[in-house]
């Protein structure tokens, strides 16, 4: 059976000063409905324009989706006509934005832009809406629902806003929540009620999360699979034990051991590593692995050839050289 | 335990708020409320407390870059919170900063090299060419390449603009480096460079660090003794050790078991501490400790009775009344 949402080779590329570069590389990715995949990696690898493609919302003119298939329940989202997609968008397959301060429109009651999206996609009237608007402010937990749903965003805090944006991404029960960077911008206790509420929709709604984050600890605490992503590539994908317990690539291990994990108890100080360097400018992309040049590891052939997809488990698989490659089994 | 560099004694910072109407009772934002602390030299010294806990006002009263409504900061023995005019002038290249927003906390039209060697130019060290030598060294102190002193703030990556932003601090040689939320607003894997870069410089030059932070990671990685902060007061102070190994205060266990870590799959919220709903606000706040609105074991005492930061173990104090004397807590998670 095929999954819920099946991105197969998407490539996507830009027309910029330095030329046409290519921001998404041969991407793939699958979820199913009550799993969450969560796409890790530094700003600039291609995270949110995945996100985007998905949602049909690639910036236009200067993007362009060159290849591949995005299939959601089979039906190919780059095939099908723009009111299609109209359809689909925010009402199966919804978003959260990473900047709950600005994706809510000011003017507008959060009420009324709850209530929208409840109008446009399941035909509500007006009074209607506005108790599915008052339903969806009570599942996100925010209390005194039936007074707040007349307030303004800028009436809310930074977590409210952002229980504000799961609750109009929810209006219609979609099947798959794209969440890019949902609390980067909220306090650790505020996260962790996001958390808890991202957590239980998959739970009691069997919502398919996409979670897109740069933080491993937040991988670790909600994904069952993980993506994670290099200059406009997927470098490795397993489930979340594979990829914390065993991780193949170095830039996946560079990700780890980068930041300083919170540890309780007696704990020793242990030295940071670093990853060197920052992520290339995409238009200045060799033949070979993008990250070679801030990898520990390289290899005169890393430079040469870009690393075919190699099986490192069981339904675990890296792009790296220092993986033995398909036929020379180790 | 050496001297201590910085003692801040009983500060308070307090914002008055415009009235609504001429019948409006008057309202203060109580920002920063009787925090006391002490750095030893060399030390680095950690406040992490969330957004509006009164950490970043700390710093800046620190820095005497707002005005204190109360107590005392001394610096070295000496007065520092009562300087003014040419004094205090000539007392702050004794303490610089270290911003957190790489982006906007440098001057777009001027060259790196100048934007360095700025603090000298004012406050008068150095001839010309030495300020010129040491802009170089400390280019090369913070892993840039003195070439790059020609080039402007928009060439450089985020980590190297707060390289920029690291060296502009030392340009004065100073004791005393205030950073807040040094490494926020970078990408993941930068922030390792800025942190181990922080870490060699306080070897090198014998630093001591004022730290600003909401990352207990982070905290944890870099700093010798912690404050918490909620709402304008201290809650916890411990030595690193004791506050990640025995954390006292309720709201500490609450941080804690808040931040996402890596082979700590979640299991439900079993055990943990789940804080409702948003901070109260700062504006006159209610009587009895601040966090008792949000603290799932307070008392009725909480509600009413102010608890005073008082040392339960060697090296570490807690605010807390259900905390006994001998430093036991009855409500501990198990997860903790």
């Amino acid at each position: 059976m095929p999954a819920l949402l099946e991105i197969e080779n998407l490539q996507v590329e830009f027309d910029t000063w330095d030329g046409r570069v290519r921001v998404l590389d041969g991407v793939s990715l699958s979820v199913d409905a009550g799993q969450t995949l969560g796409i890790v990696g530094e700003s600039g690898c291609g995270k949110s324009m995945t996100a985007l493609a998905i949602m049909g919302l690639v910036p236009r003119p200067a993007g362009h989706i060159t290849g591949g298939s995005i299939r959601f329940r089979g039906e190919d989202l780059l095939k099908v006509p723009e009111a299609r997609l109209r359809e689909l968008r925010g009402d199966r397959i919804a978003m959260i934005f990473q900047e709950p301060m600005t994706s809510l429109n000011p003017v507008f009651t959060v009420g009324d832009q709850i209530a929208e999206t409840a109008r446009l996609h399941l035909g509500l009237s007006a009074a209607d809406a506005r108790k599915r608007a008052i339903e969806m402010l009570k599942a996100v937990h925010i209390p005194s629902a039936e007074r707040r749903v007349d307030e303004y965003p800028h009436q809310f805090s930074g977590g409210m806003r952002q229980r504000v944006m799961i609750a109009m991404a929810l209006a219609c029960e979609p099947e798959v929540l794209i969440a890019d960077e949902p609390t980067t911008a909220l306090d650790v206790t505020v996260q962790a009620q996001i958390f808890d509420l991202l957590q239980e929709l998959r739970d009691t709604r069997g919502t398919a999360i996409v979670l897109i984050t740069h933080d491993m600890g937040a991988i670790a605490e909600m994904a069952d699979r993980v993506v994670v992503m290099y200059a406009g590539r997927k470098v490795e994908e397993g489930s979340v034990e594979a990829i914390l317990g065993q991780p193949s690539h170095p830039y996946t291990r560079g990700l780890l051991a980068c930041r300083p994990q919170l540890q309780l108890g007696r704990a020793k100080r242990k030295a940071l590593q670093e990853i060197p360097g920052v992520v290339p400018p995409l238009h200045l992309l060799g033949r070979g692995c993008a990250f070679a040049d801030r990898c520990p590891q390289m290899m005169p052939r890393c430079k040469e050839a870009y690393p075919p997809e190699t099986q490192a488990g069981a339904s675990h698989v890296a792009s790296c050289w220092l993986l033995p490659p398909p036929g020379e089994a180790a | 335990m050496s001297e201590p560099l910085l003692e801040v004694d009983n500060l308070q910072v307090h914002f008055p708020l415009r009235r609504h109407s001429m019948f409006a009772a008057p309202q203060t934002v109580r920002a920063v409320d009787g925090v006391s602390f002490s750095v030893a030299r060399g030390r680095t010294f950690g406040i992490v407390g969330e957004s509006g806990s009164g950490k970043t006002t700390t710093a800046l009263a620190v820095m005497r870059l707002i005005e204190l409504t109360a107590g005392e900061i001394r610096l070295a023995g000496q007065p520092f919170s009562t300087l003014q005019g040419e004094a205090l002038r000539s007392a702050r290249h004794k303490v610089q900063m270290i911003f957190q927003d790489p982006y906007s906390s440098l001057n777009p039209r001027m060259r790196a090299g100048a934007i360095v060697r700025e603090p000298m130019q004012r406050m008068n060290v150095g001839s010309e060419d030495e300020r010129r030598e040491r802009g170089r060294a400390l280019f090369e102190q913070v892993g840039l390449r003195p070439d790059q002193m020609d080039l402007f703030p928009h060439q450089f990556s985020g980590g190297q603009r707060q390289r920029i932003g690291i060296a502009r601090a030392l340009a004065t040689k100073p004791e005393l480096v205030v950073c807040d939320e040094p490494v926020s607003a970078l990408d993941v894997a930068i922030q390792a460079q800025i942190l181990n870069l922080l870490g060699a410089l306080q070897k090198q030059v014998g630093l001591t660090y004022l730290f600003i932070s909401h990352d207990l990671g982070v905290v944890q990685y870099l700093c010798d003794e912690v404050a918490v902060m909620y709402l304008g007061q201290v809650v916890e102070y411990s030595t690193r050790e004791a506050l990640f190994e025995d954390p006292l205060h309720p709201y500490t266990w609450a941080l804690l078991s808040a931040v996402p870590r890596i082979g700590n799959r979640r299991k439900g919220a079993a055990g943990r501490i789940r804080l409702e709903g948003d901070p109260p606000s700062p504006i006159n706040p209610p009587p009895g400790c601040r966090f008792s609105a949000r603290c799932p074991f307070a008392e009725a005492r909480c509600r009413t009775e102010a608890p005073a930061l008082r040392e339960v173990r060697p090296g570490q104090r807690v605010a807390c009344h259900l905390v006994r004397e001998d430093g036991s807590t009855p409500h501990r998670p198990a997860a903790l």
